[in-house]
């Protein structure tokens, strides 16, 4: 909890979040990926304090799910990361949003879900993140008024390695056993 | 039995969180990219072409006011640029192409503005109006001197331009058409070439012819 706020102040601080977001790949990458970690290391507060919230309302864990997709879906589009820069509600939506509606019930629906529902989720981002991939890189058009095409290559490239880590992980959990090595 | 009866509310209400989220960010679905929505917009508003003062490649100055009374096809370039203006320019050559030439110049004038005007004086874009036929006449290529002038026409007509360390420029690209009053009426997609002439002409047509 105590991490989570620090980062979570750390990023917002204006000169931190305006490096960030100077460039695109730190941009969507780092900064919007660090504020679902926010989210994620903030949980088990709200987890304590909103118990039977949770308990009633995100019992199977699928709802939370798909908040979390519903976030995550948002700011994959081109559109949402030049507002980002130009409009501060939007500036602010982001802030709000990553942490507390797509990294706390990430964290809260994650144990509850089942291990078919944690797999489709591994296949389903892999997926998401290779389509992105694929239109950040073979974009002729820049989508983002403010970033070069350059960096939306660049963007597009590091979608690849998150789409790539996550089915690497995936599939060494089909694989591998952790109870042989204990 | 009672959880699956809030999960599947909570499931239908996040859904529902969704579709208003995706439907106010995309105008309604309409709009996935800044530049979408700022074409969607500008035709939308009917913005006015800002009075400025142009320079063309004749070295004659005049302001924007001399094209009073007649549509005027516009693209935003600067002559340094290797990728995108040639193909712009060139695109822009072939909608020229197919304007019937009873409406070239009378009801209709071409101009390409430079947006880089401390390398783009009057004979850098003499030289470079040659490269795409233009006559510098019914097809001008002019710069705005004045970069207050610049930036409120840029900023009016949603031109983004951002400079890069080597005196190039990021950009983005379309054709604009001002009507006689001054007033931007269509921003069209410079690679459907076809389809910005068809435009055009039904334009003309319908509002200059017989």
């Amino acid at each position: 909890m105590k991490y989570g706020l620090v980062l979570y102040i750390f990023l917002m601080l204006p000169p931190v979040a305006n490096l960030a977001e100077s460039v695109m790949a730190i941009h969507m990458h780092m900064q919007m990926t660090l504020f679902v970690v926010v989210g994620v290391l903030m949980a088990p507060l709200y987890q304590k304090i909103f118990a039977r919230f949770f308990e009633k309302w995100n019992s199977n864990g699928v709802p939370g799910i798909l908040l979390f997709m519903v976030i995550l879906g948002y700011w994959l589009l081109p559109r949402t990361m030049d507002e980002a820069l130009s409009i501060p509600a939007v500036e602010l939506f982001k802030f709000i949003s990553l942490p507390f509606l797509a990294g706390v019930p990430l964290r809260d629906s994650w144990g509850k879900l089942s291990n078919v529902g944690k797999n489709t989720l591994y296949v389903l981002l892999s997926v998401i993140f290779g389509g992105m991939a694929w239109l950040y890189i073979a974009s002729p058009v820049q989508l983002c008024n403010n970033y070069l095409i350059i960096e939306q290559k660049t963007l597009g490239w590091g979608f690849v390695f998150f789409a790539v880590s996550i089915m690497i992980y995936f599939i060494s959990t089909l694989i591998i056993d952790p109870s042989d090595y204990e | 039995m009672k959880n699956k009866q809030y999960n599947s509310i909570a499931i239908f209400v996040v859904l529902l969180f969704g579709a208003i989220l995706f439907y106010i960010g995309t105008d309604g679905f309409t709009a996935y990219t800044v530049e979408t929505a700022r074409v969607n917009k500008l035709m939308e508003e009917n913005r006015v072409f800002p009075e400025v003062t142009l320079e063309d490649s004749k070295e004659r100055v005049y302001s924007f006011s001399e094209f009073e009374g007649k549509y005027v096809m516009l693209t935003f370039i600067y002559t340094a640029c290797s990728d995108v203006c040639p193909q712009l320019e060139f695109n822009l050559a072939e909608v020229y192409k197919q304007i019937p030439p009873k409406y070239i110049g009378k009801d209709i004038v071409f101009l390409s503005i430079s947006f880089d005007p401390k390398n783009d004086d009057p004979a850098t874009l003499e030289k470079y109006r040659y490269y795409f036929d233009s006559d510098g006449e019914t097809w001008r290529l002019a710069r705005i001197s004045d970069q207050q002038q610049l930036d409120g026409l840029l900023m009016d007509f949603g031109v983004t331009v951002i400079p890069d360390e080597n005196g190039n420029f990021q950009h983005n690209s379309a054709f604009y058409l001002v009507d006689p009053n001054g007033i931007l009426i269509e921003v069209m997609d410079y690679e459907e070439i076809e389809l910005a002439a068809d435009k055009v002409n039904s334009i003309l047509d319908s509002k200059v012819g017989e």
